[in-house]
């Protein structure tokens, strides 16, 4: 045979184990020289008769797949939602995570804020591709298991519904979350820069630290559009719940080191200073673990 | 009007399960890959090269069809004989076959 079909066998043996590639090739061979003849008999060009024959038979990578049973598909419908359920819950809990674990170290070894945040923010999504790919690679494997040849979507449990709204937080509750963390974000910016006597001391206002308060509410408001847009439950919950416990630690550290608040405000004010530190880390506090806590009733909602 | 790509999809799925009945039946008889795809070409079961020659081998793991390497004519030829399970096997397929026709025939009767 001319080496057309040599090369032909070639690909289409690549792959196919040891004990069966004489008995394909010998085949093979066999039925292409036989598909050559019959278009040889009806008057076709020698030549053109093997491509022809070559070409009806189609691409040797797919037969190749197909003598030895692998998957044309990198992950099959069987697992296919599985593995976009996984990924969903590991991506919106470790990466806004990352990110707020970044940026803290990032503020705390110093220098300017917008560094800080750059960094974090590449940070994130180093992590984010690392979570992506391996997941997808192990998915992959698994796919590629003898068992899973011919594996039917495991049943289906109506149990596992979600409770109405089909969006674990609601329109209203987006909004009004996103809305308070800018507004108070905001008025924290405008009294600072513009009212009588800035509350956050001064000090602290210029080392870039308050930054970390608006990567803190970005995050926050990350959370609600993950909620809104992906998905609540008691993974998204907990990594909330965890952001909260992140920001009572850096608000009460840095209360009642005395460095939040302003000395001018605390004399305009009239308070002494303890009552005020104090009273600001219950906010705080209380703040934080209601949070917590509503995230967890949403995810508490999702059954029966 | 039924767009060409619509009709060509549906009927290659309806074609598809009966492959493996037709070649079960045809190969009651020893044959071999190529002259088996010519067969079922003329049956009018229209099947891909590709498809059929690992299907063969498939069914022959499976325990559905015996193989033996015939050296007498000019080219080494593979011959595939269905065994008695695959005879079993399409025994049943082709009961199904005749209740999916029965059913058929009373849903288009009782128009």
């Amino acid at each position: 045979m001319t080496t057309l079909t040599d090369r032909y066998v070639a690909e289409a043996l690549r792959g196919i184990p040891e004990g069966q590639r004489r008995d394909i090739e010998l085949e093979l061979r066999s039925s292409i020289a036989d598909a050559v003849e019959v278009r040889l008999r009806t008057g076709e060009d020698e030549s053109r008769a093997e491509v022809e024959a070559l070409a009806a038979l189609g691409d040797p990578a797919r037969l190749a797949a197909e003598y030895a049973g692998r998957p044309l598909h990198l992950i099959g419908p069987a697992l296919y939602l599985s593995y976009t359920r996984l990924l969903k819950t590991l991506l919106t809990t470790a990466v806004p995570l990352v990110f707020l674990g970044a940026s803290v170290v990032g503020f705390a070894r110093g220098g300017p804020a917008g560094r800080a945040l750059w960094e974090a923010t590449g940070t994130a999504l180093t992590v984010a591709m690392h979570v992506a790919f391996w997941v997808t690679l192990v998915f992959a494997a698994v796919q590629r298991a003898p068992s899973m040849r011919d594996r039917r979507p495991a049943r289906w449990d109506p149990a596992t519904l979600p409770e109405l709204p089909a969006r674990r937080i609601d329109r209203t509750s987006l909004i009004g979350g996103t809305s308070v963390a800018t507004v108070l974000i905001c008025l924290l910016v405008l009294v600072q820069l513009y009212g009588p006597v800035p509350v956050i001391s001064p000090g602290l206002w210029e080392s870039g630290w308050l930054y970390l308060a608006v990567v803190f509410a970005a995050v926050r408001i990350g959370f609600d559009l993950v909620g809104y847009y992906v998905g609540w439950g008691v993974p998204q919950a907990v990594a909330h719940a965890v952001m909260g416990l992140a920001f009572v630690v850096l608000g009460v550290w840095v209360t009642a080191g005395g460095a939040l608040l302003n000395d001018a405000f605390l004399e305009a004010m009239g308070w002494p200073e303890g009552v005020v530190t104090w009273v600001v880390v219950i906010v705080v506090v209380l703040m934080a673990v209601n949070d917590s806590i509503n995230g967890f009733v949403r995810a508490r909602r999702r059954k029966a | 009007m039924i767009e060409d790509d619509v009709l060509a999809t549906h009927r290659q799925e309806i074609r598809r399960g009966t492959i493996v009945l037709a070649c079960l039946l045809i190969l009651r008889h020893p044959g071999y890959g190529y002259a088996l795809l010519e067969t079922l070409e003329s049956c009018g079961f229209a099947v891909d090269a590709n498809t059929l020659y690992p299907l063969l081998r498939r069914l022959e793991k499976q325990g559905l069809l015996t193989a033996e390497w015939n050296t007498d004519e000019s080219r080494p030829r593979k011959y595939y004989v269905t065994s008695p399970d695959g005879a079993e096997l399409a025994d049943i397929l082709s009961r199904d076959w005749d209740e999916l026709h029965t059913a058929f025939t009373k849903l288009r009767d009782d128009e």
